[in-house]
């Protein structure tokens, strides 16, 4: 009996599990709360690899390192994302030859190793072009490199799997499957720490394939490429075995090895190879189908970084073509014995594509996106759709609209407007800083901005307004130790005194004057472990000092809202520390934290502002091996401390920002994108309309519009407008069927511009709406019966109806202001500034939603912008005066339609009673004469319009008036004055017409029994469609 | 003490069964629930009236579909008239906002529209084996915060510029009564080409016992704005004067 309540319970819990996926339940409240885009994408970020259709040169497909897959479908003129739902960090693309138009393979995870890398989550198959994927295993590969599918037979497929990046895996490795993917079984596997780093497929004889094995291994303080264990393998019996290919190689440890096959020639195969003797790198030939290696050539531009640069590109009709990959990638046009760079573009090359059909053009992935170029790769022209920016942080001011700042992975800083007239260009981004941005924060009162590089190279304070820049990192005075600031080196600003700035490295530097002097206010805070400092050594075979693994620094400083005594710093090596005097004594209170593994390094730590002890700490362990997300919450100054994540949280986390008004209400930054809790961190759940699962490094919440900014890793500023009706919700709330939300007076926007420059193949980030938001939650989503949503005025009138949300969650209607345009009389063309709607005025308004049976009603306060110099007068006037010129456009559109059915009478009545024509043809010839003093008869809507008459110049100038904000000039009113003569002397002349001519008509039609003329009132003319 | 291991029994057939729904099932279902094959396959004909409301406009249309592939949208503007993607069969029509005179949609447009369009009514999914499309179930996913079973319809391919190319949609029915909430396509030409158009059906309502969604937003996915269509009017097997459909002579 209990086993059939178990299994019930079971069942139950299966069928459940469904709607307790934290995505799923996202949906189900999030409604159609929809983020939006800005990028931007002037420099792009990124791009990892490209793969181009083998039979359609217009299909190129691109993937990102932390912004998924791109593809264009126009010879790469523009790229559109297809793979938002899924991990965001891409290792290769691949198509099936024998179905590329519908058959696509990603392999997740970038294989690019450097120190921000993120993580992958197995390989993808789309069988529809990319328009749906299934995932197809491989889960814990990480990173996949490679991916060769048999011409002969797309079910038979090779990846190559290079695997984890900072901690011992099995799941390294080619693997091979015969089944399209439903089994995978590993056919080379050599051990933890070395995985295949490249694999090739010869497509005249799919058994033959070269797999490049690749010892490695990152910490967060050090790398390491090469080993005995590095090789280059080969198969000739459809990976059963391998024997390594060596002839000709350099002895003793190797690195990575970058390989290819020409295409025009399948014996000749060129190898770059990272040796332990400088002597013994360079690219080596085989033109023996890897039975010898010759050494050819040393430069830099093929030795240079082989973790982040191992690609080699081969003319497809030229095997002595070849390209490789670099700091800016090179050509050699003899078969690889010389090399010349090419031409300017980003630096940082990772990947070149042939175009199918010309040699001269190439497409080059790059750290900025990526280029075309027409002429063999001399010129390089950018794709400019692509916002793929990757950054590290963000911040935002408080003007109007408010700024976004932050800095990129190898892309300088920037900061940008949240909406801008035509939309977030490229020319409204200005750079604050070079090189790996990290930290952007403007003053919080006075127009100035901090910035800096890698590693406190440069920490900058830059006049936007004098373009002046100023250098003010902490340095170290006499009997300082050296300074070990991190990659990405923290800096703060205060909310209690305007020209504090903090820095960290392993101190915690404070400047009382914008940066002019410091003072240390700690001691080293950091374990200051030797074993993590020695950056000197990292690199492996290729010494890669950059300092992108500086350790045992500050990561992150928050000083409290509340208490400017009270301040936080987390370190990369895993110490909380808090002062609570300003910085005279500091406490590490790691210890406190239950079930943080020892040394995770502190990603974040948000001081609260709902008490002087409370802040959020998040921790990432991922540079160590571990991916478990880590977040807590103290109240009591780190004393104690509360985990609150729950099993919702899908990857580790790097941020978390707290509401300012509601407690529990948070916001988390996932590797794996946006998750949010109304409960304190008891469940969670992920935000996914229009956000993809993109890594999320920072998150600021902007005080005045409420807005969410996100920084992300891969996809640049993503803003989820106006959080506040997260705010309001309560139980209560979610169990009723129907809740209005309580808004903000919305506020009338007086710009009206003339919009931006950005030409069609440019990125445009969204705006936020300017328009008056009316949000509301139902229960359910509406599908079946009538639903409506009325605005009414202060008279109870219904001035307007607009399409409702019917999402089930929240749903955002927008209204901008506006009520129905006049009704305009029948032309020949049309009268353009007619289509004009007129704005309300300022006041109260009723919200009416009926649904069903159901009203629910609510009322929504609009206002003219408070800041705005127009006198409420003027505005009056200008209202008046719309409404005198709306109700002449609709008077005279009533005119003409009562002419037009008269002479439509008239006509019939001439055609059915001949007799009659001699009383009925003076009626139609006059008013076919006044008809065409009234509107335009004859033309089109282009140059060939006729001359405007009173219709045009009376639609004109309500246009003009209608559209503005201003007073009507004297201009404008003694226009409308001429106008209204004009409209007094039509509706007379109409009269005299009808006088002379209707009763004889009339008459003639009583005597032939036809139906009287029926002219309709004109409230009934309004309404007819 | 009996009825437990019944209730054990249904919720196994409860799992096998949303576990086996097949794409088939959704369709009969969802057939069934708005009236039924038979009486969608004797539907000859439709007539709508309807507001569209776009950016802040709102503007009368009719739109007349024939079971024999015949077609027209006529939109007035201003008193005027215009016709939007009107087909007799053979050439597929519409009006020039410039000139307002008829023209002709390119040849490649006029094939495609022949391959799906002309052959939907009423229904793309009612006999669309004889249509030569293929449907799919694809899984279960939520939109609109509405549980929906994800159903992937392939019509017979289009040509892109030349080049033959999938013609693919993707449709989600609403899981508890089955009718279609969202539909998804990839935009195949133009400027646009490669984004995703989304429209959004609502309002379902009764006309003559089939039920019709009376409220159809499109738009461009994860996009503001749009365009709503609500019905007004909706008339089966209307009278139709078949010159509406005829390219105007001397044109």
């Amino acid at each position: 009996m209990k086993k059939y309540l178990l299994l019930v319970s079971l069942f139950t819990l299966g069928i459940g599990s469904f709607a307790q996926d934290p995505a799923t339940r996202g949906k189900e409240l999030f409604g159609d709360m929809t983020a939006r885009h800005i990028g931007p994408a002037l420099m792009s970020g990124r791009i990892t690899d490209l793969e181009t259709h083998p039979k359609d040169a217009r299909v190129v497909y691109a993937a990102a390192a932390g912004g998924g897959v791109w593809k264009s479908n126009n010879g790469g003129a523009t790229f559109n994302p297809i793979f938002d739902e899924y991990c965001q960090s891409i290792g290769t693309i691949a198509l099936d030859p024998s179905n590329p138009d519908n058959v696509v393979w990603v392999g997740t995870g970038e294989t690019w190793t450097r120190n921000s890398v993120s993580v992958g989550d197995g390989i993808y198959q789309s069988t529809d072009g990319g328009n749906t994927w299934k995932k197809k295993g491989l889960e814990k590969s990480e990173r996949i490199s490679s991916i060769q599918i048999n011409p002969k037979n797309p079910n038979e497929i090779y990846v190559g799997v290079l695997g984890a990046l900072f901690h011992d895996s099995e799941e390294r490795g080619v693997y091979k499957t015969t089944d399209g993917g439903t089994t995978w079984n590993k056919v080379l596997y050599v051990d933890k720490t070395t995985g295949c780093s490249e694999l090739i497929l010869d497509s005249n004889d799919p058994n033959i394939l070269y797999a490049a094995f690749w010892e490695f291994r990152r910490s967060a303080w050090n790398f390491n490429s090469g080993g005995l264990n590095s090789a280059l393998y080969k198969s000739i019996d459809g990976g059963k075995t391998w024997n390594k290919i060596h002839t000709g190689f350099p002895a003793g440890k190797l690195g990575r090895i970058a390989v290819a096959m020409a295409p025009s020639n399948h014996s000749i195969l060129y190898a770059v190879i990272e040796a332990e003797k400088d002597k013994d790198k360079g690219l080596y030939r085989s033109d023996d189908a890897g039975a010898n290696w010759k050494l050819l050539n040393g430069d830099f531009e093929l030795v240079v970084r082989p973790f982040y640069f191992s690609r080699i590109a081969i003319d497809p009709r030229n095997p002595d073509v070849v390209v490789k990959a670099g700091l800016f990638g090179s050509i050699s046009r003899d078969g690889g014995k010389t090399f010349k760079t090419l031409g300017p573009m980003h630096s940082d090359i990772h990947d070149i594509a042939f175009d199918i059909h010309v040699s001269d053009r190439m497409y080059v992935a790059t750290d900025g996106g990526v280029y075309r170029t027409w002429d063999g790769g001399n010129t390089l022209e950018m794709v400019e759709n692509i916002p793929v920016s990757q950054f590290y942080h963000v911040s935002v001011d408080n003007e109007n609209p408010y700024n976004v700042y932050g800095g990129l992975q190898d892309n300088g800083s920037w900061f940008g407007p949240s909406s801008s007239p035509g939309g977030v260009e490229a020319r409204d981004w200005v750079r604050v800083g070079v090189g790996d941005g990290y930290r952007v924060l403007p003053h919080p009162t006075k127009k100035l901005i901090y910035s800096e590089m890698q590693g406190a190279e440069n920490v900058w304070r830059y006049d936007p307004v004098k373009n002046q820049t100023r250098t003010i990192q902490p340095l170290p005075q006499k009997g300082d130790p050296k300074f070990r600031f991190n990659w990405n080196s923290p800096m703060a600003v205060s909310a209690h005194r305007p020209d504090r700035f903090y820095m960290g490295s392993q101190f915690v530097h404070r400047s009382e004057d914008m940066g002019e002097t410091w003072e240390k206010i700690s001691p080293d805070l950091t374990t200051n472990d030797p074993v993590k400092t020695e950056q000197g050594k990292s690199g492996g075979l290729s010494a890669d000092n950059s300092g992108a693994e500086n350790h045992c620094t500050i990561f992150t400083i928050a000083e409290s809202p509340l208490d400017e005594n009270v301040v936080w710093a987390g370190t990369d090596d895993g110490n909380v520390q808090i002062t609570k005097d300003g910085g005279k004594t500091w406490t590490n209170v790691v210890a406190n934290i239950p079930g943080l593994p020892k040394n995770t390094a502190c990603w974040h730590i948000e001081a609260s502002v709902f008490g002087k002890g409370n802040a959020y700490a998040v921790f990432t362990g991922y540079q160590k091996g571990d991916q478990a997300a880590y977040v807590y919450k103290t109240t009591d100054f780190g004393a104690t401390w509360k985990s609150i994540v729950s099993s919702d949280i899908g990857s580790f986390v790097r941020n978390i920002q707290e509401d300012y008004q509601n407690e529990n209400l948070l916001f988390l930054g996932t590797e794996m994108g946006l998750y949010i809790t109304l409960d304190g961190g008891k469940s969670w759940l992920k935000f996914t309309n229009n956000m993809p699962s993109v890594a999320v490094h920072f998150i600021d919440l902007q005080k005045r519009t409420n807005d969410l900014v996100l920084g992300t890793h891969g996809r640049g500023i993503i803003i989820l407008d106006d959080i506040s009706p997260l705010r309001q919700l309560t139980e209560e709330v979610l169990s009723k069927d129907f809740h209005f939300f309580a808004t903000k007076t919305a506020t009338i926007p007086e710009s009206s511009g003339f919009g931006g420059t950005s030409t069609e193949t440019q990125f445009v980030g969204e705006n936020a709406s300017e328009s008056a938001k009316i949000i509301y939650y139902l229960k359910k989503r509406h599908t079946l019966g009538k639903m409506t949503l009325d605005i009414l005025n202060d008279k109870g009138e219904k001035i307007l109806d607009l399409p409702p949300g019917k999402a089930k969650g929240i749903n955002v209607v927008t209204w901008n202001y506006t009520t129905k345009p006049p009704k305009i009389a029948t032309g020949k063309t049309f009268a353009f500034n007619g289509f004009t709607p007129p704005r309300v005025p300022a006041g109260t308004y009723k919200v009416v939603l009926t649904k069903g049976k159901e009203t629910y009603t609510t009322d929504l306060v609009v206002q003219y912008d408070p800041k705005s110099a127009i006198p409420v007068a003027d505005r009056k006037l200008q209202e008046a005066t719309t409404r005198k010129l709306f109700n002449l456009t609709q008077e005279l559109a009533y005119i003409v339609y009562e002419l037009d059915e008269t002479i439509k009478a008239a006509e019939d009545q001439k055609s059915k009673v001949p007799s009659s024509a001699k009383a009925v043809t003076p009626l139609i010839n006059e008013l076919n004469q006044l008809k065409a003093k009234l509107v335009i008869t004859t033309g089109d809507n282009y140059v060939g319009m006729g001359e405007p008459q009173l219709r045009e110049d009376l639609a004109e100038l309500y246009g003009k008036v209608a559209s503005s904000f201003f007073r009507p000039s004297a201009s404008e009113l003694a226009s409308q004055e001429a106008i209204e003569a004009r409209m007094t002397t039509a509706k007379a002349d109409f009269k005299k017409i009808k006088d002379k001519h209707l009763a004889k008509v009339t008459e003639i039609r009583a005597k032939n029994k036809l139906e009287p003329i029926v002219i309709k009132s004109f409230d009934e003319f309004l309404l007819q469609q | 003490m009996k009825l437990k291991p019944v209730l054990f029994l249904f919720a196994v057939c409860a799992l096998f069964a949303a576990q086996a729904q097949t794409a088939d099932d959704i369709i009969k279902k969802y057939l069934e629930n708005t009236g039924g094959e038979a009486k969608w396959r004797a539907l000859q004909g439709m007539r709508m009236k309807a507001t569209l409301k776009t950016q802040g406009m709102e503007l009368p249309v009719e739109t007349v579909n024939l079971s024999d592939g015949k077609s027209a949208v006529t939109f007035v503007v201003q008193g005027m008239t215009f016709n939007q993607n009107v087909f007799d069969g053979t050439t597929l029509w519409s009006t020039n906002q410039m000139t307002m005179k008829p023209e002709k949609s390119d040849a490649e447009s006029t094939e495609n529209y022949k391959l799906s369009a002309a052959t939907d009514f009423p229904d793309p999914f009612l006999d669309y084996q004889k249509k030569g499309y293929k449907i799919e179930f694809i899984g279960k996913e939520t939109v609109d915060g509405t549980e929906t079973f994800k159903i992937k319809l392939t019509r017979k391919p289009i040509k892109v510029d030349g080049k033959e190319t999938e013609n693919i949609s993707i449709y989600y029915f609403d899981a508890e009564n089955y009718v279609p909430l969202v539909v998804e396509s990839e935009i195949t030409s133009g400027p646009a080409k490669g984004m995703v158009s989304q429209t959004k059906m609502s309002d379902y309502q009764e006309v003559e016992g089939l039920m019709m969604a009376f409220s159809i937003t499109q738009g461009m996915k994860g996009q503001p704005g749009g365009a709503t269509i609500n019905a007004t009017t909706v008339e089966l097997n209307p009278k139709v004067d078949p010159k509406i459909f005829a390219f105007p002579a001397g044109n």
